[in-house]
């Protein structure tokens, strides 16, 4: 089978467009919070959520009695959910004499499942009999043709034909195939963890495998003939269509088939899809894959399951399952009720036994006897449920009056209703929490200050800021500012000791610059031995053999960190502190490098490399390599001159020799002009111009609005997270920083900010910086509470005075929100007083048995773009993104643009995040930490083999097993004259759409004239701003 | 009369009429007493005959227990799988009357019935809550209804003969009193012990763990939870007091 070109573009576009809903995967060392519906997006919320359900069959809101329990709190607007259900009212042409609203409100908040269950089986005149207490009709109107019609419906088009057989013999084929392509996945995108590697990588995803594949003795073992199939094609497309023909799926479902094939493991195929679209990736670049080579290992291995079951009778292929539902459907139709858990189950054993049988006349039978059972159990369950309802709202007998015709128009009504049920307490659980958020907010203008204060800092706009900012604020006179993590500096970072770059930005955007850190410190040990010890240790642990006697030789030593981490961890850390060697004290390379300067560092690199290669390969003594002969040798190399006549003269080597090795320093070494080109350009990402530093801090200054009145230490507060033994460790860190600590970004930005010919510069730009101020960098430890300044040795000399001060503010802020937030996250613990809450916090960040170190973003509501006077009164218990901003000093919108474009938008997936892995954490989220496991580095998996769980684990997001986080759509509140706000809105298409499409409830409020304006719906609501209304209602409406 | 005896110390294919008999009546005390009397009836018989019991009986018995051990992995009505069980079971107590004519065989035969029938009483109780006691039908009992699956596991514990339930020293008896003389007897006795437990684990992975399905079904009253436990608690002290008679 050879396809053409274009049959082969067609697949792979296929594919493409199939994959679309499947959100990226990022690694977990760099965790991002991802909306797990971000393909989906283009969508209205309504809609996405019901699409995305059914891809990747998860719940999308959560079930009724954890709505009635946040009914019961207060969390639910119930005039909101009123309104919501009249507005359903409204749209439905309902005529039967029953008062629907208040059935559907009993519904609500009285019954805890789901009213009307389907009827298959049964009709309304059944139900309408078993209501009257009479005998149904003698015969079912259950057709071959009906049953025909739901088996096709149930299992062929664009369902799985695997699963189809499973949903027909019981057989395990979709789990089994999952195993053997996460094994594959496995072998293949290992990144270090395993010591033996797959072979023939190098060749690609779907090459090195079909290599494996074709000599898998286990595979041949278990009966998968899978050479037949991969003999067909060597392309991962030819395979595919093979595949698709043989299993007779028309063309018309391929794109929705592979969806379906895709979401099965969406998290490998998310990763993947990340993976290939990341061109830089070091391992997609020498380990390339995509999606194409996933699906065709996929297909191959499932037709070789398929058609090993095939062997054994039972029907494989689409055209087989059709062929029985067409021949046998009573029999086809006693299975799939059967094994797929339909089966009603009293007659559960005895349908199992009569398909054992295969007896034609006990089928009859019991095929009959099911039928009426199962329309009896229908009508009854209906019945039963709906005379709860009826009499939990008092109208039992008018329910007996129902004309069949009203009765059907009754349960079609609520049955509509339950299908949208979630989105209606969706709205009014926002609702309430839009409400309070009004009520706590305050519109009147900043009181102008007699004096600068004594500090202004400015932190991330993270949730967990919000209770640090709210404390320091009160102990002193402390100003703070909210903005995102990175402070406008994207920063590809080299750290001391690494050889690779990491990029701390939000990761929609892409670092240009780099910075490299560097020890002002003596080295006091070896670095290159500590690194092959712990290689050694690694690879003692991990190959075959070797831990048997590793254990019996030095396992004691890791018996005593053992003990010591679980049986005092806060006294065996700090012990373990002393015996570490400190961290040098660094710098970080942040100046462009001149053009000479460049040219001097790689002709001084090039010359160390011929001085080295010269001894290693012309056997020359040090003594004897002068800086002459390097010259000539180099610009041979180079191809400057001719410099082979003097060298075997000078150097005493043969001249054949001395060619020899030009022409190898020139190839091997790379000493040529082409290389040193790339070197130069390499150099050239180093650090920033000062234009660029003054554009930079400009930027950050402008965008929170501090233009003026600088205090004399402006603190730069990142932030990050710290726990053991944690894979998550990293989506506790800034986002902002692309789920890295957020201190490298600090120390940028006050090293930019301290510099006077940056400050001259901004001068011009319009920011008067005093004379005084200084940039202090600093980490917010979001586990402990702590704040830590750095690169104190660089303060001025007529600051330190002051620092002691500081300190202690900060101290105490850390104190009272450690005190505030510990009784959240451990109520059982004795938390009176910050002492020991303080404590609690410090284990929590070095319990290596501690699976929630932190709540982290969890119950995230708000994002809030405004004055930070606006919330200055209000704890929100950290529930909002605080993002400073005054209109008055953006009048083209360009700042606000720019806060929608990148912190909304991040904030936007952390706040999806959270709602899916709320309402359904065991497929969107990531389930218990407890059964965790690191795969391949670069992910964690439930048990030994499981898709790569994508979300949050469920001790990020519930409590108890019910929800911790509140799950409500992202409530962005932007405090500027309607006009302007509308128009930035509308002027980034992204967040226009998100609001559009109900991802982001969307409230602006106008300073000016004191009005609220709510998105709902599709139009712009009005209304006056009470604090003390305790309701958002739409009043006045206009057009988008 | 060993013909007899084999009908209720079943032995295959006798043995197909306690189950059938077993399936047809569904009140549980009715089980209960069924459970508790065909046993009995079958060591009476045997005490009554003068017939020495020939070797083969027993290899049969072994075999029937073997047979119906296996049959048990995929049973997946709970009150069959209690049937088969005991089938399994009683045609053991072949080994003990063949090796050990002196023990209080009503005794060991009463270790197995007792837990059986608790399993009866849960039979019913899912089978009232569920229309079944069918395993896989409906999963993750042990986060909605934690009451019964507790006292479930610990039923299940007790009727495949773990330790220090009754059954587990009738099944340590048989092999030690079999040991001296039939060296096979004793590893296919436990062999069909391995199967009862494997059998048990699939019950309880079909019915207790995995993602629960069953939200608003009521669990076991904390009053009958009590009456379970105390049984349960009751039937270990009773075996560890009884315990003073094995050989």
């Amino acid at each position: 089978m050879s396809l053409s070109l274009g049959q082969t573009l067609k697949i792979r576009a296929m594919i493409y467009v199939a994959a679309e809903p499947v959100p990226f995967f990022w690694p977990m060392r760099s965790f991002i919070h991802h909306n797990p519906l971000h393909g989906l997006e283009h969508m209205p919320f309504a809609e996405a959520v019901e699409k995305g359900g059914k891809i990747f069959h998860g719940r999308t809101f959560l079930p009724r009695y954890d709505y009635q329990r946040y009914l019961k709190t207060g969390d639910v607007d119930v005039n909101s959910l009123e309104f919501s259900v009249d507005q359903y009212l409204a749209q439905i042409n309902f005529t039967a004499d029953v008062n629907l609203k208040k059935w559907i409100m009993s519904l609500l908040t009285q019954q805890t499942s789901v009213v009307v269950n389907p009827l298959t089986v049964a009709s309304v005149a059944d139900v309408k009999s078993t209501l009257n207490n009479q005998s149904l009709a003698s015969a079912s109107d259950l057709s071959d043709e009906k049953l025909c019609e739901i088996l096709q419906n149930e299992l062929l088009g664009e369902h799985l034909v695997y699963e189809s057989v499973d949903a027909l013999y019981g057989t395990d084929i979709g789990n089994d195939l999952d195993d053997l392509v996460i094994k594959s996945c496995l072998d293949f995108f290992d990144e270090g963890q395993s010591v033996w590697g797959m072979p023939e990588r190098r060749q690609g995803f779907f090459s090195a495998w079909r290599e494996v594949a074709t000599r898998n003795v286990r595979l041949f073992l278990r009966g998968m003939h899978i050479n037949h199939i991969l003999a067909v094609d060597d392309s991962p497309e030819g395979v595919i269509a093979h595949v698709m023909e043989t299993l007779g799926v028309s063309e018309d479902h391929w794109i929705a088939y592979f969806t379906n094939e895709i979401a099965r493991l969406h998290g490998w195929a998310g990763f993947i899809r990340w993976r290939s679209s990341s061109k830089q990736y070091y391992w997609h670049k020498r380990y390339p894959a995509d999606l194409v080579d996933f699906v065709a290992i996929r297909l191959a291995l499932g037709l070789a399951l398929l058609q090993q079951s095939g062997r054994r009778d039972l029907a494989s292929t689409g055209n087989a399952i059709s062929r029985i539902i067409k021949t046998s459907p009573k029999e086809t139709f006693l299975r799939h009720e059967f094994y797929t858990g339909k089966v009603i189950p009293a007659l559960a054993h005895e349908v199992e036994m009569c398909l054992q049988s295969r007896s034609p006349v006990r089928l009859e039978k019991v095929f009959s006897k099911y039928i009426a059972t199962k329309r009896h159990y229908e009508s009854r369950t209906l019945a039963n449920r709906l005379s709860d309802l009826a009499r939990s709202v008092g109208e039992s007998e008018s329910l007996k009056q129902l004309s069949v015709e009203e009765l059907d128009e009754l349960v079609a009504a609520l049955k509509a209703f339950e299908k949208q049920e979630g989105m209606h307490w969706l709205r009014a659980m926002e609702s309430k929490a839009m409400a309070i958020l009004t009520q706590g907010i305050n519109l009147a203008p900043t009181q102008s200050r007699d004096k600068r204060p004594f500090v202004q800092a400015l932190f991330c706009i993270d949730t967990r800021s919000e209770r640090i900012r709210r404390h320091l604020e009160s102990v002193g006179d402390y100003q703070t500012y909210g903005i995102a993590g990175f402070f406008g500096v994207p920063v590809s970072f080299m750290e001391l000791g690494k050889g690779s770059e990491n990029h701390l930005s939000p990761v929609i955007v892409t670092p240009k610059n780099l910075v490299l850190e560097m020890s002002t410190d003596e080295q006091q040990y070896d670095p290159t031995a500590v690194t092959t010890i712990e290689k050694v240790f690694h690879e003692l642990k991990e190959s075959i053999l070797s831990p048997f006697v590793t254990v019996e030789a030095i396992g004691l030593l890791f018996g005593f960190d053992m003990v010591g981490k679980t049986i005092a961890p806060r006294a065996y850390n700090i012990w373990r502190k002393q015996v570490q060697p400190d961290r040098s004290h660094t710098r970080l390379l942040l100046d462009k490098l001149s053009r000479e300067q460049a040219d001097s560092i790689i002709r001084t690199v090039q010359r160390a490399v011929i001085i080295k290669a010269a001894e290693q390969e012309l056997g020359l003594a040090p003594e004897n390599i002068n800086d002459n002969i390097v010259r000539q040798f180099r610009d041979g190399a180079m191809q400057l001159s001719d410099a082979s006549d003097d060298l075997p003269e000078i150097s005493g080597i043969d001249k054949s020799r001395v060619h020899a090795f030009i022409s190898r320093l020139h190839k091997t070494y790379r000493i040529n002009p082409s290389f040193a080109q790339v070197q130069l350009e390499q150099l050239g990402r180093i650090g920033f111009t000062v234009d660029e530093q003054a554009h930079f801090v400009s930027q950050a200054l402008f965008a929170i609005g501090l233009t003026k009145e600088f205090s004399r230490f402006i603190l730069l507060v990142g932030h990050g997270s710290t726990s053991d033994n944690n894979p998550y460790e990293s989506a506790l860190d800034c986002g902002a920083c692309g789920g890295n600590h957020g201190l490298v970004n600090a120390r940028v930005i006050a090293q930019m900010g301290n510099k006077p010919e940056v400050r001259a510069k901004l001068r011009d730009l319009g920011v008067d910086i005093a004379e005084d101020a200084w940039f202090i960098p600093a980490l917010h430890n979001t586990t402990t509470d702590e704040i830590r300044m750095h690169d104190l040795d660089l303060v001025p000399a007529s600051h330190l005075v002051y620092l002691d001060r500081l300190r202690n503010g900060l101290t105490a802020a850390s104190r009272l929100c450690t005190q505030e937030r510990i009784p959240t996250l451990q109520c059982q613990v004795n938390t009176h007083g910050p002492d020991s809450a303080f404590d609690v916090a410090q284990r929590n960040a070095i319990d290596w048995s501690q699976v929630r170190p932190e709540w982290g973003l969890s119950r995230n509501a708000y994002f809030i773009i405004g004055r930070r006077a606006l919330t200055e009164q209000f704890p929100l218990e950290g529930r909002a993104f605080l993002h400073s901003y005054d209109y008055l000093v953006d009048p083209k919108q360009r700042i606000l643009e720019n806060i929608l474009t990148g912190p909304l938008v991040v904030g936007q997936w952390i706040n999806m995040e959270h709602y899916f892995s709320a309402v359904d954490n065991e497929r969107f989220g990531s389930s218990s930490k407890a059964y965790h496991n690191v795969a391949g580095r670069f992910g964690v998996m439930s048990g030994n083999l499981s898709d790569l769980r994508t979300g949050l684990p469920s001790q990020t997001v519930l409590e108890n097993g019910r929800p911790y986080h509140q799950p409500v759509r992202l409530i962005t509140l932007i405090e500027a004259p309607f006009e302007h706000a509308k128009i930035a809105v509308e002027a980034v298409v992204a967040v226009k759409n998100l609001v559009r499409n109900g991802w982001i409830r969307l409230m602006i409020s106008d300073p000016r004239t004191n009005i609220l304006h709510i998105y709902d719906d599709g139009e712009w609501h009005q209304q006056p701003h009470h604090p003390t209304s305790e309701t958002l209602l739409p009043r006045e409406s206009t057009q988008p | 009369m060993l013909i007899l005896a084999g009908l209720f110390l079943p032995l295959f294919p006798l043995s197909m009429v306690f189950n059938t008999v077993f399936s047809r009546i569904e009140k549980p005390y009715q089980r209960i007493v069924l459970l508790m009397l065909w046993p009995q009836i079958g060591l009476l018989l045997v005490h009554l005959s003068d017939v020495s019991i020939p070797s083969w009986v027993v290899t049969w018995g072994i075999l029937t227990a073997f047979f119906y051990a296996f049959r048990l992995l995929t049973i997946r009505e709970l009150g069959l799988w209690a049937s088969f069980l005991a089938t399994s079971a009683w045609a053991l107590l072949w080994v003990t009357i063949l090796h050990d004519g002196e023990s209080p065989f009503y005794l060991y035969a009463l270790g197995f019935s007792v837990p059986l029938s608790l399993l009866v009483f849960l039979n019913k109780e899912l089978t009232d809550r569920f229309g079944a006691a069918y395993v896989g039908l409906y999963q993750g009992l042990a986060q909605t209804q934690p009451r019964i699956s507790g006292i479930l596991v610990m039923v299940l514990l007790a009727v495949i003969a773990t330790p220090i339930f009754p059954s587990f020293f009738t099944m340590l008896h048989t092999i030690i009193t079999a040991t001296p003389d039939s060296f096979v007897t004793v590893v296919l006795a436990c062999f069909v012990w391995l199967l009862w437990s494997w059998a048990a684990c699939r019950v309880m992975a079909g019915l207790i763990v995995g993602p629960a399905t069953a939200f608003d079904v009521p669990d076991l009253t904390i009053a009958t939870t009590w009456k379970y436990s105390g049984v349960i608690v009751s039937l270990i002290i009773l075996s560890l007091i009884l315990i003073g008679g094995m050989p």
